[in-house]
């Protein structure tokens, strides 16, 4: 099991809200995130889960409300926000490789632009995490040449490429044809493993339940519950959730 | 009875019941006949050339639209052979040339010394050049044109274009009013404009920068909206992925985004660059002398057109090829599309 030594908050979000003009989409989110937690996020389509990930690296900007990421707010105007962006590596549902790119371009990009980092050594490091996500002989093929499942887990070298502080899942696996789904959350039950903190979107509640630390029911754009897997898959306390877990379950 | 013989045998018998023939109109027999009488009809039953009266245009327009009627309805009838609308198709074509050679009351005898006289092209001109080499030193310029306006068009047209990719409202209404002015602007008023009115400002430039310097403005204005399409088709998950990885808007302009572009906007690059290289035979309007312009002055100083026919005769040479390029270009582009 990961060791949990002194937990630190990692992110805070503090009474979030997100309009998407008159749509209320966000409606006062609050909730915290240690360092080295899994946190799973459910709810019905529509109830602001992608919303809630997206406003926490600000692909969406938030209407009002703060997220602390690790006590620096990122919802000030003068935060940097690519900067703040190499700390959260993301996943997409629709994987967004560079299409143009092979894939070991794909992983190298990020830290040669970005950090800075010489392309030797990108390469290394990338080679090493195609290594991890069992692809390393994929290097030269470009994304449309890749299965689904192979095109995700590629997308997870390339955010992790940036030694992110944390990873954002959003719907990772919603994508893929059911034989891919295995081959994708293996990976990121090994980065589970190894102590990452995750936040994951997710409709694959058997994983959840498995690897999960928290889990947030998220509906109609508030936390309506959350607690740990056993507690809100076995014994939810509101109405709503036990409504939606009786439908996918 | 095996199987074949019992279909054999059942579409006999069917055919027995409801007789199936084909209509005298369907026959080739019928086909080849009207086609040869009409031929016939064109080479001598039609009025005779000269003065025509009005009656005599009427019978002639009349039969010609017949034939092409009676062809459309062969052609359009996917039941009838394929080789009688071969023949049809030759019939038609012949016809069409025999009426327009007869008609045209041209004299045609004297075609090929005016129009072909090759001899004349030889000739050393007024400066001891011969007319071939006029017209050569005349390409080199066209292309010189063509060439630097599609630098010049090319550069400001992906500058607007990725300006205007940040969607700025006030530099966006900008572009797009540059952008409708010169598209609207007809090329040789533009270009006129600049040779001919600009001086009176003190700004003055030279007939081919004039001519460089229109074409390019005009083509900027057609480049950048095919940039701006081809940045529009990047998927945005692109750009979320690209900026989620902590890269800024000119990296992910510069890395991501304008290479996919690229690709989508070569096809129709290529053909507007065909086009605007074609457009330079405007510059023959403020007295450049390129390839038309050269062609212009032989042929007045010879009182010969074979000048033209020979610039017309580059002209094809090098721009048949090159539209097919462009065609190549984009049809391979529609099929990667149609897999991918």
């Amino acid at each position: 099991m990961r060791e949990k030594c002194a937990p630190e908050v990692m992110i805070e979000v503090v009474d979030l809200h997100k309009y998407f003009k008159d749509l209320h989409v966000l409606r006062g989110i609050s909730t915290k995130v240690m360092r080295g937690e899994v946190v799973a996020v459910i709810g019905p389509s529509g109830g602001g889960k992608s919303t809630f990930l997206r406003c926490m690296n600000r692909l969406e900007e938030p209407s009002s409300g703060h997220v602390y990421i690790e006590g620096v707010d990122i919802t000030h105007p003068y935060v940097d926000v690519n900067k703040l962006r190499t700390e959260i590596g993301m996943v997409f549902q629709s994987f967004n490789l560079f299409p143009h790119l092979t894939c070991i371009e794909n992983i190298k990009l990020a830290p040669m632009h970005v950090r800075k980092v010489s392309e030797k050594e990108a390469t290394e490091r990338g080679m090493a995490l195609l290594e991890k996500v069992g692809l390393a002989d994929k290097a030269h093929a470009y994304p449309d040449q890749l299965s689904g499942g192979q095109q995700q887990r590629v997308a997870i070298a390339r955010a992790l490429a940036m030694q992110p502080q944390v990873m954002f899942f959003d719907e990772p696996t919603s994508a893929l044809d059911p034989e891919m789904i295995g081959e994708v959350l293996d990976v990121m039950r090994a980065m589970a493993e190894e102590g990452m903190t995750m936040v994951v979107v997710s409709h694959e509640m058997g994983f959840i339940r498995e690897v999960a630390d928290r889990v947030l029911f998220l509906a109609d754009g508030l936390i309506v519950e959350e607690g740990t897997p056993e507690e809100i898959f076995n014994h939810p306390k509101e109405q709503r959730t036990k409504d939606f877990l009786s439908k996918v379950l | 009875m095996s199987d074949q013989e019992r279909t054999e045998s059942h579409l006999v018998d069917v055919q027995r019941r409801f007789p199936v023939q084909t209509p005298w109109y369907y026959r080739t027999g019928f086909i080849l006949g009207t086609l040869a009488a009409v031929v016939l009809v064109g080479a001598f039953l039609l009025p005779q050339p000269g003065r025509l009266s009005t009656a005599d245009k009427a019978v002639i327009a009349v039969f010609f639209g017949l034939a092409l009627a009676w062809g459309a309805l062969l052609f359009s009838d996917p039941g009838k052979p394929e080789w009688t609308k071969t023949v049809t198709a030759f019939g038609l074509l012949f016809l069409a040339g025999w009426l327009f050679y007869r008609y045209a009351d041209a004299q045609w005898e004297r075609l090929n010394h005016v129009f072909f006289n090759w001899q004349l092209m030889q000739e050393p001109a007024e400066g001891g050049e011969s007319a071939w080499m006029v017209l050569f030193k005349g390409l080199g310029i066209t292309v010189q044109i063509a060439v630097f306006s599609a630098i010049l068009g090319t550069t400001l047209g992906l500058l607007l274009a990725v300006f205007r990719a940040f969607n700025n409202r006030v530099l966006n209404l900008f572009i797009i009013a540059y952008i409708d002015f010169f598209r609207s602007m007809p090329i040789i008023v533009l270009m006129v404009l600049i040779y001919y009115a600009l001086p009176y400002t003190g700004i003055t430039l030279s007939a081919v920068a004039s001519g460089i310097l229109a074409l390019g403005l005009n083509s900027s204005a057609y480049i950048s909206e095919i940039f701006r399409a081809g940045i529009l088709a990047v998927h945005h998950g692109q750009i979320e992925a690209a900026h989620a990885l902590g890269l800024d808007s000119w990296k992910t302009m510069r890395l991501i985004i304008l290479p996919q572009a690229f690709r989508v906007v070569i096809p129709p690059l290529a053909s507007n660059y065909v086009a605007s290289a074609k457009d330079t035979a405007i510059c023959s309007a403020i007295s450049i002398l390129e390839l038309l312009k050269s062609a212009m002055q032989v042929q007045a100083f010879r009182a010969n057109p074979t000048p033209l026919i020979a610039a017309t005769a580059i002209y094809i040479l090098l721009f048949v090829p090159l539209t097919r390029l462009a065609g190549v270009l984009e049809t391979r582009m529609r099929v990667r599309r149609a897999r991918g």
